[in-house]
């Protein structure tokens, strides 16, 4: 599950001041804020709404065949131009692309997280970090690895480096949030007892860092699973995604997407599932 | 030395052991990923490779300059498409989640039946979307709105029920003890306590549609994706290089609008 | 032993927290520091150790001036120093055999601390300190999973684990229960008395300073406006370091 990556607390508003009537609602930052918000949003909603309609297209039957598309692939699965046996090993590519970059990923995040929270590192080089990584960040997956496919060749080396960047710039905002959680005191206790920086990393900031650490990096596997098929389809990667992609934009064959969307479904149940264990096991 | 020290040894000893298993399970799984996938370490050496071609071949230069008005126009173009389809879907996504969040369902089952729906949506992936839902609408903004629409739709829907259920059965039991209808305590009750929440899960969303909305419009041809594709086979890095630019540019710029609003509500 | 003379301190560059303190502490004493909250105790115990670098004034640890100490110097004069706090900030998720052991790392190298390398005479050492705080049955739980008191207790053995001249104790009972209270100040008072620790206490309760005090240091609104023998602390005395307010330049320091 994604989670926003600075989440919102919700301090009580007590009126102040003498009032002569007794206000109902009270006008705050936070009300307007939030109308406002809703306000810009329906206004751009609504002039984009008509305008994706193009002239003379028939909604009707376009969502007669959508229907059509979707009860073929849910209810009539079957192979006509692969084997199963192939398409699990497709499926198994995906998932060990998507492992392998989580792994990179995480490791080297761990590194410019430490760099990178304002626990530990001075504010120069947080901001420089977090800017950097917002830029990263902000070209979607697909390009980078559209970018390293022209640099390495279209493979497994340009699909492995470009998830890879993408990953370790969320990785690393994620773990330096978590790790400006820690509470300031921790770290001076440390240093109070003399200690130097990396015996405060290692005795102090990893064991509390190790459950939201797992959790993190847990999600990360789930978008890259994802990311991991879309640049099979986008960037001709390989994978589940790339199957999909011929399946459904070469052979036009429905039946057989349906069967490689039954596979990934069934391992994103796996995943849930993980997710709900790991969940259960850390709050203890 | 004494049998105490010896547990505390016995003790540092057990902790490392588990350690160093966890660590060569993951050298050894790196290791067999690398081999099946044909993944070379030593390419990671050689990142900044990339980062250099991409310098070099993406500054744009005056020939890229006159892609600028297109470029623009579909970026634009985008946005208001990410917009839009995170909008619709948090409009449907209230409502599913109200009526499938656990403390205000009216069934239980109605419940199941939404989470399951929701989990459905959120994990095609979002390339089957796009393909399905190309061959149906063809090649044009409908398409990619859809395929964000669905996405966004199983992501809010899980994510306003977590938020719903966050809030607790004994605020809306003491709205009800007072004989406050179904909808009062909605209305009154709810939304006013978890609109902040919400918002902020809503322009989350909006920031990671305009990120997708790139590999949508790829899929799809539409968009700034299309575009982009299309400068890039045909080796126009120079106007490539504009587009990335000016993704990173919009991106960054919701991403500080959303911060923004994050303080405010804060 | 440890002097500190003309301490001042002040946040934001305006308001002053701390004006011109001076005081000593002697070997082997417990030495309380009384006041009301806002009075700047915190603000002189973490000046001591360098946590909150001081705008003036001096701090002489065995007869070096902590202020002229440079990163490298400030930190091995720190491992001579034991500091416990109201929130015991011990690191929960590790076991208090741990947390005591982390005591001894100050003075040892990276890798040290990276692989949490002790010798067998340290392990045997925090084996016997958490023996003498009463909780060799709690080496190997988690500090998340104890209470208040012995959260607290494993905080005193992980500061003596530093073989401390000086323990600083910076509101240690604020958050316990009243018997455990007893139990860590009885704790310090018997490191004053058996080890020659000297021991710093900064509290809000006068009764714990009666029974617990050798000498009694009184702050208010950043000033010494007492400093004597605990014999000395009389009800008028009390009233004065508590008094909102006062105007200290006048009455109250021409007293003693």
């Amino acid at each position: 599950m994604i989670k926003p990556e600075n989440q919102i607390s919700i301090p009580t508003q007590v009126p102040v001041g003498p009032k002569f009537s007794i206000p109902l609602r009270f006008r705050d930052r936070r009300r307007l804020t939030i109308l406002l918000t809703i306000i810009v949003l329906t206004y751009l909603t609504i002039i984009t709404l008509p305008t994706m309609v193009p002239n003379q297209f028939k909604l009707g039957a376009a969502l007669m065949s959508f229907a059509e598309n979707i009860k073929i692939m849910f209810l009539q699965p079957h192979l006509a131009n692969t084997t199963f046996v192939a398409l699990l090993a497709a499926l198994g590519q995906s998932i060990l692309l998507a492992f392998l970059t989580t792994l990179i990923g995480s490791m080297l995040a761990f590194f410019f997280a430490l760099a990178s929270t304002r626990r530990l590192a001075p504010t120069w080089l947080v901001l420089g970090i977090q800017s950097v990584m917002a830029v990263i960040r902000a070209i979607p997956t697909v390009l980078w690895v559209l970018i390293y496919s022209v640099v390495f060749g279209l493979g497994a080396n340009a699909a492995v480096i470009g998830i890879t960047f993408h990953s370790v710039a969320y990785l690393t905002k994620v773990y330096a949030d978590s790790m400006d959680e820690l509470s300031p005191e921790i770290i001076e206790t440390m240093q109070a007892m003399g200690l130097k920086k990396s015996a405060i990393i290692r005795q102090a900031v990893i064991p509390y860092m190790i459950p939201s650490y797992l959790s993190w990096t847990f999600i990360r596997f789930e978008i890259n699973f994802a990311d991991a098929i879309a640049v099979g389809a986008a960037a001709g990667a390989g994978g589940i995604g790339y199957q999909l992609f011929m399946s459904s934009s070469f052979y036009f064959n429905f039946h057989e997407v349906g069967v490689m969307v039954y596979l990934i479904l069934a391992f994103a149940l796996v995943l849930e599932i993980i997710s709900y264990r790991l969940r259960t096991l850390t709050h203890q | 030395m004494n049998s105490d020290v010896q547990q505390v040894n016995n003790f540092f000893n057990n902790k490392r052991f588990r350690l160093s298993v966890i660590l060569v399970i993951l050298g050894l799984a790196y290791l067999g990923a690398s081999i099946g996938l044909g993944f070379q370490t030593r390419s990671l050496l050689n990142v900044q490779n990339g980062v250099i071609w991409l310098i070099q071949n993406f500054i744009p230069n005056e020939a890229s300059k006159g892609y600028w008005n297109e470029i623009i126009k579909q970026l634009f173009r985008t946005f208001l498409v990410a917009v839009a389809s995170t909008t619709c879907a948090a409009v449907a996504s209230l409502f599913l989640s109200i009526i499938g969040a656990k403390t205000l369902t009216p069934a239980i089952t109605i419940s199941w039946v939404i989470r399951a729906f929701s989990s459905l949506l959120r994990n095609i992936p979002i390339v089957a979307w796009a393909m399905i839902l190309l061959f149906s609408f063809k090649q044009n903004d409908l398409t990619g709105f859809l395929a964000l629409f669905f996405m966004t739709l199983g992501f809010l829907t899980r994510a306003f029920m977590e938020t719903i259920e966050d809030f607790g059965t004994e605020k809306i039991q003491a709205l009800q003890a007072t004989g406050a209808t179904y909808l009062q305590v909605i209305f009154q009750g709810l939304l006013p306590e978890v609109a902040v929440a919400l918002m902020s899960w809503v322009l989350y969303m909006i920031e990671n549609n305009v990120r997708d909305a790139t590999l949508v419009g790829l899929l799809t041809g539409t968009g700034i994706g299309f575009i982009f594709n299309l400068y890039f086979k045909s080796l126009r890095y120079g106007a490539a290089g504009l587009v990335v630019l000016s993704v990173i540019i919009l991106v960054v710029a919701v991403e500080l609008i959303s911060n923004l609003i994050g303080r405010l509500l804060s | 032993m440890l002097t500190v003379n003309h301490l001042a301190k002040s946040y934001d560059g305006e308001k002053k927290s701390l004006t011109d303190v001076s005081f000593s502490i002697r070997p082997g004493e417990v030495t309380v520091i009384i006041g009301p909250s806002g009075a700047g105790k915190t603000t002189i115990l973490r000046s001591i150790n360098q946590l909150i670098r001081d705008d003036d004034g001096e701090i002489l640890f065995d007869d070096t001036n902590m202020r002229d100490l440079n990163r490298a110097q400030l930190r091995r004069a720190r491992c001579r120093i034991g500091m416990i706090f109201q929130n015991y900030n011990l690191i929960e998720p590790l076991t208090a055999i741990e947390n005591v052991l982390h005591g001894c790392l100050g003075t040892k190298s990276n890798l040290t601390g990276i692989f949490s390398i002790y010798s067998n005479q340290e392990k045997e050492e925090a084996l016997k300190l958490l023996q003498k705080v009463g909780l060799e049955d709690f080496a190997y739980q988690q500090c998340r999973n104890l209470s208040g008191g012995q959260k607290q207790r494993v905080g005193i053995a992980r500061a003596l684990m530093q073989h401390p001249k000086i323990i600083l104790c910076d509101e240690p009972i604020a958050s316990l229960d009243p018997r455990s209270t007893i139990t860590v100040m009885d704790i310090l008072r018997d490191l004053a008395i058996n080890d020659g620790i000297s021991v710093l206490i900064n509290l809000h309760q006068v009764d714990i300073a009666r029974n617990y005090a050798d000498h009694v240091i009184g702050i208010n609104n950043g000033q010494v406006v007492f400093d004597d023998r605990i014999a000395a602390l009389s009800d008028t005395a009390i009233a004065r370091i508590y008094q909102k307010d006062a105007n200290l330049e006048g009455s109250a320091i021409h007293e003693f």
